[in-house]
C-alpha cells in the first residue's frame, strides 16, 4: 500500500510542475497576443485558445496536486470541535462524497473527451484546433484527482494521516 | 415533488456536505449531481461534462489566474513593506498616523493584490509589530490590519468582483469601477474612525506617549522609499486605464499585468532566481486552480437548481412576496452576512449571485451597485468567526494576539462596513456614477 501511497503522490507532484508550467505559459501567450495586437496591429490566430484551454488543463491537471498539498478550500469549523472519532467520521464522509463527485467527473469527462476524438471537433477558429488535444487534461486531471483521493482514503483508513491534517505543518486541526 | 421542497432539501445536504469539511468545490459538484441523478435520472452525463468544463473554458476566466499571479508576485515581495513605511513617512504628521498608514498601504495593496488574506499578511507582518512597538494597543494593531485587509475585495482588481461579473454576465470592467469609490470611502471610514480612536486614547497622556506614536521622518527619508513603492502603483494605474479607456479586456490587461508584476520584482527586489519565480507560479496555480474548480462546480450546481425549478421558484416566491424594496434588500442582505459568516467569498456568490440577481433586478436595483453590497457583506464576513479568514490570518502573524483580542479591535470597523452599505442605500451614486459615466462612451 506504501508503494501505491508513494507512485499517486509522486504522480500528483508531477502534475504539480505541468499545471504550473502551463500557467507560465498562458502568461507569455497573453503578453504575446497583446504585443502583436495593440503594438503591431496584428490579428492574432492561436493565443486566445491557447490561453483559455491551457488554464482549464492547469486547474484540471493542477487539482491532484492541489489536493495533495490540502489547497481546495474548506470549512472545518464543525470537525473542529468534534474529538477524534467525530473528526475521523467527518474527514471520511468529506473524502467519500469528493472522491464520488471526482470518479463521476471523470467517467463524464472521458465520455466527452471521446466524443470529441470520434467527432473530430474542431475550435471552428481561424486556428481550428483539434478539440480533443485541448481537451484531454479534463479527464485526466480529474482521474488523477480521483486517484489521490483514493490514496488519501487510505492513508486515513490506517492510520498514516490524521483527520484534516495539514500537509504542511503535519498538525491536525 | 415541489420545487420549493427539493430547495430545502439542497440546503440541508448541502449544509450536510459542506459540514463534513469536503472541499467547496467537490462538495457543490455532488450536490448537483445526486439532486440531478435522483430526480431527473442518469440521462444527462454529457450535460454535465459540458458544463462543468464549459464553467472554466472562456477567456474572460481567464483574468482570475491572471491576477492571482499579480498578487502573489507582489506579496512574495517585500512591497508590502515599502509601500506601508512609505505611507508612514509621508502621514506622520497625521494623527493617529501610523494606523492611517497601515490603513493606506492596506487599500494601496488591495490594488495589487486583489486578495484579501494576501493583503492582511503583506501589510500586518511588518504593520502589526510596528504599531504595537510605538504604542498601539494590541486590539487597535490587529483590528485595523484585520479591517484594511477585507479592502482587497472591493478595491480594484477583485477576483471576487470577476467571479460575481462571470456568474452574473455583468461587465468584469464596469464592477471594477463600481468598486472604486465604494472602497476609498471605506478607507477613509476606517481612517476616521482609527484617528478618532487615537486621539479618544491620547487624549489624557503624557508626552513620551505622543512622541513614542508621531515619529518624525527627513524629507531624504521621505523620498527614498518611493523609487520602490511608485512603479506597483503605476502597474495598478496601467491596469485600471486600459480596461475603463477600453483599450484592453480584463483578461489581457491582468495578463500584462502579472508579466509586469513579475519583472518588477525581479528588478527591483531583485527576485529573479528561476525557484523563487517558479514557487511565486506553483503557489498561484494552487490559489486559481482552487477558484477556477469551484467556478466549475458552481456551474454544475447552478444548472441543478436552474433544472431542478428550484431558482425560477424561489425568484417567484420573493417577487409575489410584496414586501417592500429596502426590506428585500435588508433580507438579503441578512442572508449574505450569515452565508459570509461560513462560506467563503468566491462560494458565497457562485452559489448566490445567479439566483439573486433577477430579483434583485426586478425590485429595480442596480446590478453593478448590488455587486459592491454583496462584497462589503463578504468583506464583513472575513473579519467574523467562525470562519472569518483575515482573523487567522492575523492570528498566524501575531500568534500573542488572541482571536478575542483581534475581534474586538475589528468590531468597530465592521460597524463602518455597515454603516458603508446604509451610506450606498442612501446613495447608490457613489458606486453607479463612476461606472455609468465611463461606460455611456
Amino acid at each position: 500500500m506504501d508503494i501505491f501511497i508513494k507512485i499517486v503522490k509522486k504522480t500528483s507532484e508531477i502534475c504539480g510542475v505541468i499545471a504550473t508550467f502551463l500557467l507560465l505559459l498562458s502568461v507569455l501567450a497573453i503578453v504575446h497576443m497583446v504585443v502583436e495586437r495593440y503594438v503591431f496591429n496584428l490579428s492574432t490566430v492561436w493565443q486566445t485558445e491557447f490561453v483559455i484551454f491551457s488554464l482549464a488543463g492547469a486547474t484540471f491537471i493542477g487539482s491532484p496536486y492541489i489536493l495533495l498539498k490540502k489547497g481546495h478550500v474548506n470549512v472545518e469549523i464543525i470537525p473542529h470541535y468534534l474529538g477524534k472519532r467525530g473528526k475521523f467520521i467527518c474527514a471520511l464522509i468529506a473524502s467519500l462524497t469528493s472522491f464520488l463527485f471526482c470518479l463521476i467527473i471523470s467517467y463524464v469527462a472521458f465520455q466527452y473527451w471521446h466524443e470529441s476524438y470520434t467527432g473530430d471537433w474542431k475550435t471552428g477558429t481561424v486556428w481550428d484546433a483539434k478539440i480533443w488535444k485541448l481537451m484531454i487534461s479534463f479527464p485526466i486531471g480529474m482521474t488523477l484527482t480521483s486517484l489521490q483521493y483514493i490514496a488519501d482514503i487510505l492513508s486515513l483508513l490506517t492510520g498514516r494521516e490524521m483527520p484534516f491534517q495539514n500537509p504542511n505543518t503535519g498538525e491536525a486541526h | 415533488m415541489d420545487p420549493s421542497v427539493i430547495g430545502i432539501l439542497v440546503i440541508i445536504v448541502t449544509l450536510i456536505v459542506f459540514g463534513s469539511g469536503a472541499p467547496v468545490a467537490f462538495g457543490l459538484g455532488i450536490v448537483a449531481i445526486i439532486f440531478l441523478f435522483g430526480f431527473q435520472g442518469f440521462g444527462m452525463t454529457k450535460i454535465l461534462a459540458e458544463t462543468f468544463f464549459g464553467g472554466i473554458s472562456e477567456f474572460t476566466i481567464v483574468s482570475i489566474p491572471m491576477f492571482v499571479v499579480m498578487g502573489i508576485a507582489v506579496a512574495a515581495s517585500p512591497a508590502g513593506k515599502d509601500l506601508y513605511s512609505a505611507l508612514d513617512r509621508w502621514l506622520n504628521k497625521v494623527p493617529g498616523g501610523l494606523v492611517v498608514s497601515n490603513l493606506g498601504a492596506c487599500a494601496l495593496f488591495a490594488a495589487l493584490s486583489g486578495s484579501s488574506p494576501a493583503t492582511c499578511a503583506a501589510i500586518g507582518k511588518m504593520g502589526i509589530p510596528e504599531m504595537r512597538e510605538r504604542g498601539f494597543s494590541k486590539e487597535i494593531s490587529a483590528g485595523t490590519i484585520a479591517a484594511g485587509g477585507t479592502l482587497g475585495i472591493l478595491i480594484p482588481p477583485s477576483i471576487t468582483m470577476i467571479v460575481y461579473g462571470i456568474s452574473t454576465e455583468t461587465s468584469i470592467g464596469k464592477l471594477f469601477i463600481a468598486g472604486l469609490i465604494p472602497g476609498i470611502m471605506l478607507t477613509i471610514l476606517f481612517m476616521a474612525w482609527a484617528i478618532f480612536k487615537i486621539w479618544w486614547t491620547t487624549r489624557n497622556n503624557d508626552q513620551n506617549f505622543k512622541d513614542l506614536i508621531f515619529k518624525n521622518y527627513s524629507w531624504k527619508e521621505k523620498f527614498e522609499v518611493l523609487p520602490k513603492v511608485v512603479p506597483f502603483l503605476l502597474i495598478v494605474a496601467g491596469v485600471l486605464y486600459t480596461l475603463y479607456g477600453g483599450i484592453a479586456t480584463p483578461s489581457e490587461a491582468s495578463g500584462v499585468g502579472a508579466f509586469f508584476c513579475i519583472l518588477l520584482i525581479a528588478v527591483v527586489y531583485k527576485i529573479y532566481q528561476p525557484k523563487k519565480i517558479w514557487s511565486i507560479l506553483t503557489e498561484s496555480m494552487k490559489e486559481s486552480g482552487m477558484i477556477m474548480m469551484i467556478i466549475a462546480a458552481s456551474y454544475l450546481f447552478s444548472f441543478a437548481l436552474s433544472n431542478l425549478y428550484i431558482t425560477q421558484t424561489v425568484a417567484e416566491a420573493m417577487t409575489t412576496l410584496k414586501v417592500n424594496k429596502w426590506v428585500l434588500m435588508f433580507m438579503i442582505n441578512i442572508f449574505l452576512l450569515v452565508a459570509g459568516f461560513f462560506l467563503p467569498p468566491v462560494a458565497v456568490i457562485v452559489m448566490t449571485a445567479p439566483i439573486l440577481l433577477p430579483i434583485i433586478e426586478q425590485a429595480g436595483f442596480d446590478p453593478y451597485w448590488f455587486a459592491v453590497i454583496l462584497t462589503i457583506n463578504m468583506e464583513i464576513g472575513l473579519i467574523t468567526p467562525p470562519v472569518g479568514l483575515n482573523l487567522y490570518v492575523i492570528n498566524g502573524i501575531a500568534p500573542d494576539i488572541n482571536l478575542k483580542e483581534i475581534l474586538t479591535g475589528s468590531l468597530p470597523f465592521m460597524l463602518c462596513m455597515v454603516l458603508a452599505i446604509i451610506i450606498l442605500c442612501i446613495f447608490p451614486e457613489i458606486a453607479t456614477w463612476l461606472p455609468n459615466k465611463l461606460f455611456t462612451k
